[in-house]
C-alpha cells in the first residue's frame, strides 16, 4: 500500500522545515533553539514543547523555539550543524557529542534526590535465577544498544563478574540477546516469560503492573550512572546560555515545579558537573564507542 | 533510553500478564496511553457488547478523543493523517447499526493498520524510522493481545518473540557513527511473517463467526467452538483511580479513641468494603470494590466507565456491563452518593426504595455487581462498618444545625431564606425537607421535578432527600449530577419553583449552603510521614487482625476471603511505596498472609496459626523499620 501523506511524515517534514529555518534563526542573535528527543507520543511532546518554550521565553527574555528530532543522533547532528543551540540528551550521546563536536554540559536531571541512577538485571522471582552466572545460555532483553542503563551498564556487570570478556562476547554467553526497544518492552518480555532476564533502569520495574512487579526481582546492579542532561553546542552566546541555565534552575522553585512535567518530568535540575560523566566516558571507551 | 520514561508509572496492560495471578487487587494500574485507532477499537468492542448498543457512543469512539487521551485528535482524524487504510466500511457499519459487520470492519481495520506499520518498518531506510514503525505496530497489536493470550498462549509467546526479533533486527544508528549496527533484513522479514501470518488467519478473514460478546479472540479459536474466557478489561478512557485529594474518613469509634483491631466485626466489614472478591465478574476481576466508588465513605469524582457513566462520578449500576441479568435496559446512570452519616440517611437508594440498609447492601452485592449471596456474617460486618461512617466535623454548625458565630454574615442571611416558606414550594421552606436538626434531610422521597417523566403520566420522579452536610466536596448535584455547583442548585430552585429571589438573596442562600456543606478538614493530608502507602499498610494489617477472631473459630470461608483480599492488596500496594528498598519485605509479608490461606485450605490449622503469628511479628518489624 503506497504511503502518501501521514502525520509521521508531516512531523519529520515539519521538523526538517524547521531545521532549515533554524539554520537561519540560530544565526540571528537573541534566539534560542531547543532540540527535544521524542517520547512514545510525539504529539504530546509537541504540546509540551509549546508550554515549556513559552515559559522559557518569558523567563529569558528572548524567543525560545523547540523542535522534535527523531532520536539522540539527530539531536547531536542538529547541534553540530547549528540548527539547535541546546538539546536534552542522554549521558552516552552527550560524551560522544562532547568528543565529536565539543558539546557543553549545562544541567543534569535529578530523580529521587540524586542526579544519577543505576541499571539492573531483572529476572522473575520464580525463575530460579539467583546470580548472573545462572544466565549462561539463557535469553536476555536489553532496552537499546546505545542505552546506558538499558544495555551498557547492565552488560558491564557480566564483564565485572568475569562472565564475559568484552561487549562482543555477549552473544556467546547468552542464549539470545534482544533489543526490545525500551525499558517497558524489555521488562514486559521478562515478566511475560519471553526471556529470562532484562537489563534496564533501576526504576524500570515500576513500568510493570503491581502484580508483575511482585513477580519480578533483580540480581545485579550497576555502578551509579549520571542522569540525563541538557547540553549546548559550543559557541552559544555566553550571556544567553547563562540566562537559560538560570531559568532552568528556577524550575526547582515551588512555583515553577509543575513546568517540569513538560520536559520529561524529572524532580528537578542541578548544574552539570562535567567530571560526573567520567564514568560514562570510561564506559564508552570500554565499548569502543570513544577513543 | 531514558529514566524519564518511568515518571508516569505506566503499566502496559498485557492480558497475558494477568492470567497467572490469583485474586484481583483493588489497586488500579495506570495504563500506557493507547494510540487513537487502537483505543477506538477497544471502545468499540466494549460498547458493542452492551445491550442496548449505544451506537452514538460507538460513533464518538471513532470521531472524538477518548477521555484523558494524550492525543489531540480522535481515531478518524488520526487515521486520515497517518494511514491509507479505508475507514469507509467501518463508518458504513455504524451508519447501518450492524453489530456483526461493525466487529468485522473494526477488526480488519486494526489488523490492516498493523500490516501498514510493518510495511513501513520493512521499507524504512534507517533504524530509527524502522523502530518507530515497529513500536507503532506493536502498540496497535496490543488491541488484540488479551484475546490471543487467553486463547492461544503458544501463539502469544511466538508473536511476543517475533516483536523482540523484529525490533532487534532493525539495527541501530548509534550516535555520530559510533555504536551503529546494520539492519538484518532477513531476520526482519522472518519476524514480520510470523506476525502477519497470524493476523491473516485470525483477524483479516473475510467473515467472522458471530460473537455474543465482542472480543479479541482469534478467529481460528472461535471456530473450534472451544469456550475461552478473555479476562475482563475496561476500555480506554475508563478511570477507577481514587479521587485526588482523597476524602477524609471519619469513623465514629475512631473519633472516640477505640482501636479498630478491637472491633473484629467492624474491621472485617472494613475489609469487605475494600474487597473486590465479594462481587462477581467483571467487577471482581477489575478490582472494583465498594470503596472504588465510595472513596473513604464519600464519593469518587473521577470514576468513569464509558457506556456506563455519562460523566465522571456517575455510574449505571443496573446496566449491561456489571450484571447482564440485572440489566434494566435503561440508560440511567446516577451520580455516586456519599455514604457519610449513613445510619442517619435511610431509606436507601436514590429513590429511597430500600428501608433496610441490609437489603440495600445485599442488592448491591448480588444484583448490581453479580456477586455470590453474602453470608449473614458478611452482611453483619459490612453494616457494622458502614454504620460507623460519620459526617465531617464542621465548626460552622451547631449540633442542631444552626450556624455558629464563625459563619459569615452572608450565610446568616442565607439561613433566614432557607427557613422562609415559599409559595412555589407549597408554602414550605427549604428547611422543611432539609431539616437542620435532622442532619438536613427528612428521610422521605419527593418529586421536585428534577427528572423527566419516563413515560406520559408517570409518577416516578421522586428522590430521597439528600443531606446537605459535606456537600461542598461532592459536586456535581442532583441524582444525575446535572448541576455543577451549589449556586446552580439555588438557581434551579429559584427558577423552577418561582421563588423570586434577588441576586443578593441567591448569593446569600448559596453562602448558607456552602457553610452547611463545609468541613473543618475534608481531605486526607499526606506528607513524608503519612504516605498513601502507610495508610494502606495500616488498613490492611488492621483487616488482617480479624484473624485473631476467625482462626480460633476455624471459620475457613471468611478467613480465605480475607487472606485472598488482603494478601493481594498488600502486594499490589507495595508498588506505591516511595521507599522502593522496602518493597521486598512487603512482598514477603503478603506471601506470609497468603500462606495462612494456603494452610487453611489444607485444613492445617496449626500451620495457619504459626503463619499468622509470624505475620504479626514481621508486620510489626516492618512498621518500625520502614516508617
Amino acid at each position: 500500500m503506497p504511503i502518501q501523506w501521514n502525520r509521521r511524515a508531516a512531523l519529520v517534514i515539519s521538523a526538517a522545515g524547521m531545521l532549515s529555518l533554524a539554520t537561519r534563526l540560530a544565526a540571528e542573535e537573541g534566539r534560542l533553539r531547543l532540540a527535544f528527543i521524542p517520547q512514545e507520543n510525539p504529539q504530546k511532546l509537541l504540546g509540551d514543547i509549546e508550554a515549556i518554550t513559552g515559559w522559557l521565553s518569558g523567563e529569558i527574555g528572548v524567543p525560545v523555539e523547540g523542535f522534535v528530532t527523531i532520536d539522540h543522533a539527530a539531536a547531536v547532528e542538529a547541534l553540530r550543524n547549528g540548527d539547535a543551540d541546546i538539546s536534552f540528551m542522554g549521558a552516552l550521546p552527550f560524551v560522544l557529542a562532547e568528543a565529536e563536536i565539543g558539546a557543553v554540559p549545562l544541567l543534569s536531571e535529578v530523580y529521587r534526590n540524586a542526579p544519577s541512577y543505576t541499571g539492573r538485571v531483572f529476572v522473575r522471582r520464580d525463575s530460579g535465577v539467583e546470580s548472573l552466572a545462572d544466565l549462561r545460555g539463557r535469553d536476555i532483553a536489553f532496552a537499546d544498544p546505545i542505552s546506558e542503563s538499558g544495555y551498557l551498564y547492565p552488560l558491564a556487570e557480566f564483564m565485572n563478574a568475569g562472565l564475559i570478556d568484552g561487549p562482543g562476547e555477549a552473544e556467546a554467553f547468552f542464549g539470545r540477546v534482544f533489543f526490545a526497544g525500551g525499558y517497558q518492552q524489555a521488562m514486559q518480555a521478562v515478566a511475560e516469560g519471553l526471556v529470562d532476564a532484562a537489563g534496564a533502569s533501576q526504576y524500570a520495574d515500576l513500568l510493570l503492573t503491581p502484580e508483575q512487579q511482585a513477580a519480578v526481582t533483580w540480581i545485579a546492579e550497576s555502578e551509579a550512572i549520571p542522569s540525563h542532561l541538557v547540553i549546548a553546542r559550543p559557541g552559544v552566546d555566553a550571556d544567553l546560555q547563562r540566562r537559560f541555565v538560570d531559568a532552568m534552575m528556577r524550575l526547582n522553585e515551588a512555583d515553577n515545579r509543575d513546568m517540569l512535567r513538560y520536559i520529561y518530568g524529572p524532580d528537578g535540575y542541578v548544574k552539570a558537573d562535567p567530571a560526573a560523566y567520567d564514568g560514562v566516558r570510561d564506559m564508552a571507551r570500554r565499548y569502543g564507542l570513544l577513543e | 533510553m531514558v529514566i524519564r520514561e518511568l515518571q508516569g508509572l505506566l503499566f502496559m496492560a498485557c492480558a497475558g500478564a494477568f492470567l497467572s495471578f490469583g485474586p484481583t487487587n483493588a489497586t488500579p494500574a495506570k495504563e500506557t496511553p493507547w494510540l487513537p485507532d487502537a483505543a477506538a477499537y477497544r471502545l468499540t468492542l466494549f460498547l458493542g457488547s452492551l445491550e442496548p448498543l449505544p451506537w452514538n457512543d460507538v460513533a464518538s469512539a471513532w470521531s472524538d478523543t477518548h477521555r484523558n487521551s494524550e492525543f489531540s485528535e480522535g481515531a478518524l482524524a488520526w487515521l486520515r493523517d497517518t494511514s491509507d487504510v479505508d475507514t469507509g466500511p467501518l463508518l458504513d457499519t455504524i451508519e447501518n447499526k450492524d453489530r456483526q459487520a461493525l466487529f468485522a470492519a473494526a477488526t480488519q481495520l486494526v489488523a490492516l493498520r498493523i500490516e501498514e506499520e510493518l510495511d513501513r518498518a520493512l521499507d524504512a531506510e534507517d533504524p530509527a524510522t524502522a523502530q518507530q514503525a515497529v513500536r507503532t505496530a506493536r502498540e496497535i497489536y496490543r488491541a488484540f493481545a488479551d484475546g490471543i493470550a487467553a486463547a492461544d498462549p503458544g501463539a502469544a509467546r511466538q508473536i511476543g518473540l517475533a516483536w523482540l526479533e523484529l525490533n532487534s533486527a532493525t539495527g541501530s544508528a548509534g550516535v555520530l557513527g559510533a555504536g551503529g549496527t546494520p539492519a538484518d533484513r532477513e531476520a526482519m522479514a522472518e519476524a514480520r511473517t510470523a506476525i502477519s501470518d497470524y493476523l491473516s488467519a485470525n483477524y483479516l478473514v473475510d467473515e467472522f463467526a458471530p460473537r455474543q460478546i465482542l472480543n479479541t479472540l482469534p478467529e481460528t479459536v472461535v471456530l473450534t467452538g472451544r469456550s475461552v474466557e478473555v479476562p475482563p478489561s475496561l476500555p480506554p478512557g475508563s478511570d477507577i483511580f481514587d479521587q485526588d485529594p482523597l476524602p477524609l474518613l471519619v469513623l465514629n469509634f475512631e473519633e472516640q479513641g477505640i482501636d479498630e483491631s478491637d472491633l473484629p466485626l467492624v474491621a472485617y466489614g472494613d475489609m469487605l468494603f475494600d474487597s473486590a472478591q465479594i462481587f462477581g465478574s467483571p467487577a471482581r476481576d477489575l478490582g472494583i470494590a465498594c470503596s472504588t466508588c465510595h472513596n473513604r465513605s464519600d464519593i469518587n469524582q473521577r470514576f468513569f466507565i464509558p457506556g456506563a457513566s455519562h460523566q465522571p462520578g456517575a455510574i449505571d449500576v443496573d446496566g449491561a456491563f456489571f450484571n447482564p441479568v440485572f440489566n434494566d435496559r435503561r440508560d440511567d446512570p446516577l451520580d455516586i452518593p456519599s455514604l457519610r452519616g449513613l445510619r442517619f440517611t435511610g431509606p436507601y437508594g436514590r429513590d429511597g426504595r430500600f428501608a433496610s440498609l441490609r437489603d440495600f447492601t445485599r442488592n448491591v452485592i448480588v444484583n448490581e455487581f453479580g456477586g455470590a449471596e453474602p453470608t449473614p456474617f458478611m452482611l453483619d460486618a459490612l453494616l457494622a462498618y458502614m454504620l460507623e461512617f460519620d459526617f465531617l466535623p464542621n465548626t460552622l454548625l451547631t449540633a442542631d444545625g444552626k450556624l455558629t458565630g464563625q459563619a459569615a454574615e452572608a450565610a446568616r442571611r442565607g439561613e433566614a431564606i432557607f427557613d422562609r416558606p415559599f409559595a412555589g414550594l407549597g408554602d414550605r421552606s427549604c428547611a422543611s425537607c432539609h431539616v437542620p436538626d435532622g442532619n438536613f434531610l427528612d428521610r422521605q422521597a419527593h418529586d421536585i421535578g428534577s427528572a423527566e417523566p419516563a413515560y406520559a403520566g408517570a409518577r416516578a420522579g421522586a428522590f430521597d432527600t439528600p443531606t446537605l452536610l459535606g456537600t461542598v466536596y461532592t459536586a456535581p448535584y442532583f441524582h444525575d449530577g446535572s448541576l455543577p455547583t451549589l449556586a446552580s442548585v439555588v438557581d434551579w430552585f429559584d427558577e423552577s419553583k418561582s421563588l423570586g429571589l434577588s441576586e443578593t438573596e441567591r448569593a446569600d442562600l448559596t453562602a448558607y449552603l456552602e457553610a452547611v456543606g463545609s468541613a473543618d478538614e475534608p481531605y486526607e493530608t499526606f506528607d513524608a510521614e503519612n504516605t498513601a502507602f502507610r495508610l494502606a499498610f495500616s488498613e490492611l494489617t488492621t483487616f488482617a487482625s480479624t484473624l485473631d477472631t476467625l482462626l480460633p473459630r476455624r471459620d475457613a470461608e471468611h478467613i480465605l476471603l480475607l487472606t485472598d483480599t488482603v494478601a493481594t492488596d498488600l502486594s499490589a500496594d507495595a508498588s506505591t511505596m516511595s521507599n522502593l528498598t522496602g518493597r521486598p519485605e512487603v512482598y514477603a509479608l503478603a506471601e506470609r498472609l497468603a500462606k495462612v490461606g494456603v494452610a487453611v485450605r489444607d485444613e492445617d490449622w496449626e500451620a495457619a496459626e504459626a503463619h499468622w503469628s509470624a505475620f504479626k511479628d514481621e508486620a510489626r518489624l516492618i512498621e518500625e523499620r520502614a516508617f
